[in-house]
């Protein structure tokens, strides 16, 4: 099957914004909760 | 599929990698018991060594009635298993005496209401000794019935060894998280916050020792099926892989939870009673898939399990590993996964310099404490190339597992991976205020640290080069 390159780069910048995006609100909300569980 | 054994082999082959599995991380658990002078985990652990000690008994018997059975089959070798009978006696016997030396102790317990150091450290050797003797035994064993280790290395494409690691390192996430789990639920109902991070820190060991099993097990594959060998089929192979991959998965989801609560411990100084429980959740059902798992693997090779209404799988292309395979190869579907494995190592690495470098004396203006925010980061890098990394592996697994830095790749994950837990289980480092220094330990375990990620970034890139 033949891909073109536009949809190649389309799909690493999906996956990797979705990828990244879990990866940094997991690390905002754990932060979160021990902020407000310390005050 | 049968769980319940019903043949003596079968008991057999499940009962006896607990005691010797089971033993290590028993003491695990005895030494940290030493260490923080824990008493509640001390005769926790008693009790422990008592279970193995018992579990000496149905080991011995499931053992003399397999040699009954497999003394008709003319592919065993009776003197191996002579060999075998007479090594696990005396290994069963150093179990039996570890197990009623520390019940004998725990007895006296109840009476002076206090434990003696010598019948501890009396324990501690016979438990020692008897390791010992077990990793005889169970090389021995293993030799009985596992014959394609005996093929000579020149003749093979995938070396047997892999299948040989895979044989001995399966049963450590496996058989470490039954142990883990009853330590846990232990902890739980006694309410011991030294066990519950013990029983913790044994799962997230559990959740990074699963990454080199499966790799070891996909290499395996390919040492049973390069050449055609009799008795072998890859779609039962193929069952094994699809519940493997599923482990991976619980393991992961129940190594994560169990060290962000280590991480949150760090800070708060106390455990959300939701999060142990959802730990707990995780490893009831990763334990189960698990079980699975185990059980079709024994299938591969041992066909003196099979019962008459096991019904073996024949298509080899069936499962979702096959699919995985036929999918990862797209390149739509490559690159975007080789993407995020590459941001992965430079979260993991971004986070695991900026972390050491502070142990190891940089910006000593900062306290440990606000460099230890950033660990969830790299656990998030980790989690990100564990999936990554398996997908890519799917891709052209043959190949990947024979370029020569494969291995210490793996290994330098496996010892980064569990390097990392000291930074959220050392008091000392905790300790360390702006403006002081880390304890020595401390910094040698940073250098190990960087090492190992930067050997598994250099193992990695350098695979399709040398």
């Amino acid at each position: 099957m033949v891909y073109g390159n536009t949809a190649i780069i389309f799909m690493v910048i999906a996956v990797v914004l979705g990828v990244l995006g879990l990866a940094f609100v997991g690390t905002y909300y754990l932060n979160k909760s021990v902020d407000q569980s310390a005050r | 599929m049968h769980l319940i054994p019903q043949s003596w082999p079968h008991l057999h082959i499940l009962v006896s990698v607990f005691p010797s599995v089971g033993l290590i991380f028993v003491l695990g658990f005895y030494v940290t018991a030493f260490v923080t002078n824990n008493e509640v985990m001390k005769r926790s652990c008693l009790v422990l060594f008592g279970i193995l000690g018992i579990l000496a008994i149905p080991t011995y018997f499931s053992g003399d009635r397999s040699m009954a059975v497999l003394s008709q089959d003319p592919k065993i070798s009776q003197d191996l298993m002579n060999t075998h009978f007479g090594w696990g006696l005396a290994s069963l016997a150093g179990l039996v005496m570890t197990g009623a030396a520390a019940l004998i102790e725990l007895w006296r317990f109840r009476r002076v209401e206090r434990l003696s150091d010598n019948a501890l450290h009396l324990v501690l050797g016979l438990a020692i000794v008897t390791l010992g003797l077990m990793v005889v035994v169970g090389e021995l064993g293993w030799e009985i019935s596992h014959h394609e280790l005996q093929l000579a290395p020149a003749t093979q494409k995938t070396p047997q060894a892999w299948s040989h690691v895979h044989i001995i390192l399966n049963h450590f996430p496996t058989v470490g998280f039954v142990f883990a789990l009853g330590f846990y639920i232990t902890a739980l109902v006694m309410n011991n916050d030294v066990m519950k991070r013990g029983s913790l820190v044994a799962f997230v060991i559990c959740a990074i020792l699963i990454v080199p099993t499966y790799v070891t097990g996909a290499a395996s594959m390919w040492a049973l099926t390069d050449a055609a060998m009799p008795g072998i089929s890859k779609a039962v192979i193929n069952a094994h892989r699809d519940m493997a991959l599923l482990t991976l998965f619980g393991l992961a989801f129940t190594g994560v939870a169990a060290w962000i609560e280590l991480w949150r411990f760090r800070h708060l100084g106390r455990y959300s009673r939701r999060t142990l429980y959802l730990v707990l959740a995780f490893a009831i059902i990763t334990l189960g898939v698990m079980a699975e798992t185990g059980h079709r693997g024994g299938q591969i090779n041992h066909p003196e399990i099979r019962v008459a209404m096991d019904i073996l799988p024949t298509d080899s292309k069936a499962g979702w590993s096959p699919a995985i395979e036929l999918l990862i190869n797209h390149v739509i579907w490559f690159v975007p996964w080789q993407t995020v494995h590459f941001f992965g190592f430079s979260l993991v690495f971004g986070t695991a310099l900026a972390v050491s470098l502070r142990v190891l004396g940089f910006w000593k203006s900062v306290p440990f404490s606000a460099v230890h925010r950033l660990l969830p980061l790299g656990v998030f890098g980790v989690v990100m190339n564990v999936f990554s990394g398996m997908l890519i592996l799917h891709a052209d697994s043959s190949r990947y597992l024979n370029e020569i830095t494969f291995v210490p790749k793996i290994i330098f994950f496996t010892i980064g991976g569990i390097a990392v837990l000291y930074f959220s289980v050392s008091e000392g480092l905790w300790k360390v205020e702006a403006g002081e220094d880390a304890p020595m330990s401390a910094k040698w375990v940073a250098a190990v640290v960087l090492i190992s990620w930067a050997g598994v970034i250099m193992g990695g890139r350098l695979l399709p080069y040398v």
